[in-house]
């Protein structure tokens, strides 16, 4: 309700990680630009414009980025003194069909329906014959409006909420939220449960890998691998169900520790369906190395220099693949990740290929750190109690989520409601390299390239 | 003078082998893939028409049938009603021409040598290449950006690997010496004198059938539907078992050419029967072969698989045809192998 607008810019370099700070004025809140300094500003730059109304000189957008065609323009949801009855939605504009573009050049638009896609997205792809020459994005179709939502809930509350940003990886957004708000309210965590949040969010990431290295397999047209993929991620789903009690929505991890516990008597049924899963990985890894058309649709398809890596900043296994070695279990460890000994799997290449090589190798590494944790599992308590209301403060918490790096913003208030939640997820930072590898490569490898970004667009529009 | 009515000539066209034979050929052989493909994925196809699912090609069938036709209204309505159905009618007429039962289905039953006519070979190929085209403007005529880029893939892919097709089916002619194809099915099994062809032709045929690892048209994340998007109804029944006659034709055609044909030791005098018995089962090994070859392959690219076809798959068809000559010549003519 003040006057100025504080814009924070969260800066993760390398091994370090700092917050820029600026104010504007309510009234004409204006800023330069980030782009040409840091190209990875762009999105976020967008989105900011799009729902807090700062603009960014140098990067304005005409129309809406995230929010939907008919909201209005002048109302900035995420302000604190919008008011939602006031909002009036304006007639839908016409939909875009395929159209020529100039010359020799045919506009084809790719969704908010379409097979390839699984979730609503759209990309208005320019293409010359097969070649792709222009990419537009357009992403909100999926836009809840999460962030504003949780202002309005409690703490316990809102753990559920944001688990539903995104279904895959639903334990690693309850622990972006829990881990800021514990940095705020520094309860003291009993060690069982940190290893028991690494079990967790590992069995996690096998699901979610395996999940788009089948997925992959679908958009080169490989059925096959497709369909062995997704068989063998059932049984580690039956895991979360057994150490969760859920199936996809865990609600495992929660404010001060976890809410089950792992007995002994499911410690060698974990292990052995996790070592049965170690058995056929040297067949996949056979698979993507030696399958001759595999090989043709992935290797040099989407590469992505180690600099335009960094320039777009992009994260997880689409920065793995790119030599840029960056993890944050490894980088910023937290919870137990610290005393778990694991590699950290980087490619060179920058391509397709590598990407999800990246993916199956973690697979393996995921095996090894859930074994390690299952042996070194301290005992005693899983959870301390908290206090409803959490002290007045701000905190981020960055965790390595099987996309990338998802990141977690919280300021409190004093009371048991958050004052703010900004959630930046891993896929909406990797859009941007899709848009640049994509140009000048035929249209046939559009989806299998987006497909290795891994992309999620619930958790993008949240 | 009254004429004649040859009631044997219509029987064996309606029904037995010709039309209702074929169309029942044709579903079993998709059940017959299917259930292969789900088995080589590790699943378990289709369950529940009839025992192990028999029955579902043509549940399918008659699903479709059923179905409200709807015609989009910028499609050119003719060709969008006539395609389907004339690719479908030439697919099964190219089919009578084949020794299904030790003749071809248009003469009565006599021996397979004496069957056809000297370059029914020929007819069959341009049959199969008119009913590619059909489908080509089938996708064409229905005014929709993913079906006409499916179809102008249909139509490079064809265009390209017809060549080699050709090239390569004469290399059984040639060691036969007659472009007849009962001659060609009565002779030997040419896979024993040309096995480097025989490999050839399936590959070219697998491209052909528009089946993995070249089913580029069909590529459902890029085309969603490809050629068959904006159909529905009776129409996309019919599209389907043109697919399935195509597939049936396809493996026909190399167990005339390669594998004998309907050949086999033949029992109590019911050569009808066991001719039938042979074509059917040298037919499902090919379908069995197509499917694995299907299922073990990523999709090519379309750049890639024109590639393929100019760069390896003709010049490896035209030296495939002078290494026939050759050994035709100065090998299993002078010794009287094959002929």
């Amino acid at each position: 309700m003040g006057t100025n607008i504080g814009v924070y810019y969260h800066v993760h370099t390398s091994k370090s990680f700092f917050t820029l700070k600026a104010e504007v004025p309510k009234e004409n809140p204006r800023l330069k630009t980030l782009i040409d300094i840091h190209p990875g500003a762009l999105f976020h730059e967008l989105e900011v414009t799009d729902l807090i109304g700062v603009v960014f000189e140098g990067n304005e957008f005409h129309g809406h980025f995230v929010l939907s065609e008919n909201w209005p323009d002048g109302f900035y949801p995420l302000r604190k003194d919008v008011d939602p009855s006031k909002v009036k939605l304006v007639p839908t504009p016409e939909r875009e069909a395929n159209k020529a573009a100039e010359g020799r050049q045919v506009k084809i638009i790719i969704g908010p329906q379409h097979p390839a896609l699984f979730e609503p997205a759209k990309f208005s792809v320019t293409v010359d014959g097969e070649i792709v020459t222009n990419v537009e994005p357009r992403i909100g179709y999926a836009h809840r409006g999460i962030e504003k939502t949780t202002e309005s809930r409690t703490y316990m509350q809102d753990i559920y909420l944001v688990e539903r940003v995104c279904g895959i990886c639903n334990p690693c957004h309850a622990y972006g939220l829990v881990g800021a708000v514990e940095k705020i309210l520094k309860p003291d965590v009993p060690e069982r449960a940190r290893y028991l949040r690494v079990i967790a969010l590992e069995l996690n990431r096998i699901h979610s890998h395996l999940l788009v290295l089948g997925h992959a397999g679908l958009e080169i047209g490989y059925e096959t691998i497709f369909q062995y993929f997704w068989r063998d991620r059932e049984p580690i789903i039956d895991l979360v169900e057994l150490t969760s009690g859920n199936r996809i929505y865990s609600s495992l991890i929660t404010i001060g520790g976890v809410r089950r516990d792992i007995t002994p008597e499911h410690i060698p049924k974990i292990k052995s369906v996790i070592a049965d899963l170690r058995t056929k990985l040297p067949f996949y890894r056979k698979i993507y190395n030696d399958e001759p058309t595999l090989r043709l649709r992935m290797k040099g398809i989407g590469t992505l220099s180690r600099e335009d890596a960094l320039k777009l900043s992009v994260s997880g296994p689409v920065a793995r693949g790119s030599a840029v070695d960056m993890d944050i279990r490894k980088d910023l460890p937290y919870e137990a990740y610290g005393e778990i000994p694991f590699k950290e799997i980087v490619y060179t290449d920058g391509d397709t290929w590598s990407r999800m090589n990246v993916r199956l190798d973690e697979v393996e590494e995921s095996i090894n750190i859930i074994n390690y944790a299952l042996d070194h599992l301290p005992s005693g308590p899983i959870r301390v109690e908290v206090a409803r209301s959490i002290p007045v403060g701000e905190a981020v918490c960055s965790l390595e989520a099987p996309r990338g790096e998802l990141f977690y913003y919280v300021r409190s208030n004093g009371t048991d409601r958050p004052d703010r939640v900004k959630i930046r997820t891993p896929t909406f930072a990797n859009i941007p390299a899709f848009l640049k590898t994509a140009i000048g490569e035929s249209i046939a490898d559009v989806p299998s390239n987006f497909a290795s970004l891994d992309p999620c667009f619930s958790c993008t529009d949240r | 003078m009254i004429p004649m009515i040859d009631f044997l000539l219509i029987f064996r066209i309606l029904v037995f082998p010709g039309f209702t034979f074929i169309f029942f050929l044709a579903l079993f052989c998709e059940w017959i893939e299917r259930k292969l493909e789900a088995r080589i994925q590790n699943r378990v196809g289709p369950m529940v028409a009839g025992p192990s699912g028999i029955l579902q090609p043509l549940a399918d069938i008659i699903k479709l049938m059923t179905k409200e036709d709807i015609e989009p209204r910028d499609t050119k309505k003719w060709v969008f009603r006539l395609a389907p159905l004339t690719a479908f009618a030439i697919m099964v007429f190219a089919m009578c021409f084949l020794p299904i039962d030790g003749a071809s289905v248009l003469s009565s039953g006599t021996a397979i040598a004496s069957s056809g006519f000297n370059g029914d070979l020929i007819i069959i190929l341009v049959f199969a290449t008119i009913a590619n085209f059909l489908l080509f403007l089938a996708g064409w005529a229905s005014s929709n950006p993913y079906g006409t880029i499916s179809s102008a893939r249909v139509l490079t892919q064809f265009l390209g690997y017809d060549i080699p097709l050709f090239i390569l089916a004469l290399t059984p002619a040639f060691i036969a010496g007659s472009l007849s194809i009962g001659a060609i099915a009565a002779g030997f099994p040419y896979i024993l004198l040309a096995p480097w062809a025989f490999v050839l032709f399936l590959i070219t045929m697998q491209a052909e059938l528009e089946k993995g690892p070249f089913d580029v048209p069909h590529s459902e994340s890029e085309l969603v539907g490809g050629l068959e998007t904006e159909y529905t109804g009776a129409k996309l029944a019919f599209l389907h078992l043109t697919r399935d006659v195509q597939l049936v034709f396809g493996s026909a055609l190399v167990v005339t050419l390669f594998l004998g044909g309907p050949s086999g030791p033949v029992f109590f005098g019911l050569d009808w029967l066991f001719y039938t018995l042979w074509f059917v089962l040298k037919l499902l090994i090919v379908v069995a072969i197509s499917a694995y070859i299907t299922n073990v392959f990523a999709r090519l690219r379309i750049d890639q698989v024109l590639t393929g076809n100019w760069k390896i798959l003709l010049p490896a068809s035209l030296l495939s045809l002078m290494l026939t000559v050759v050994l035709a010549i100065w090998v299993y003519h002078p010794f009287g192998i094959g002929v």
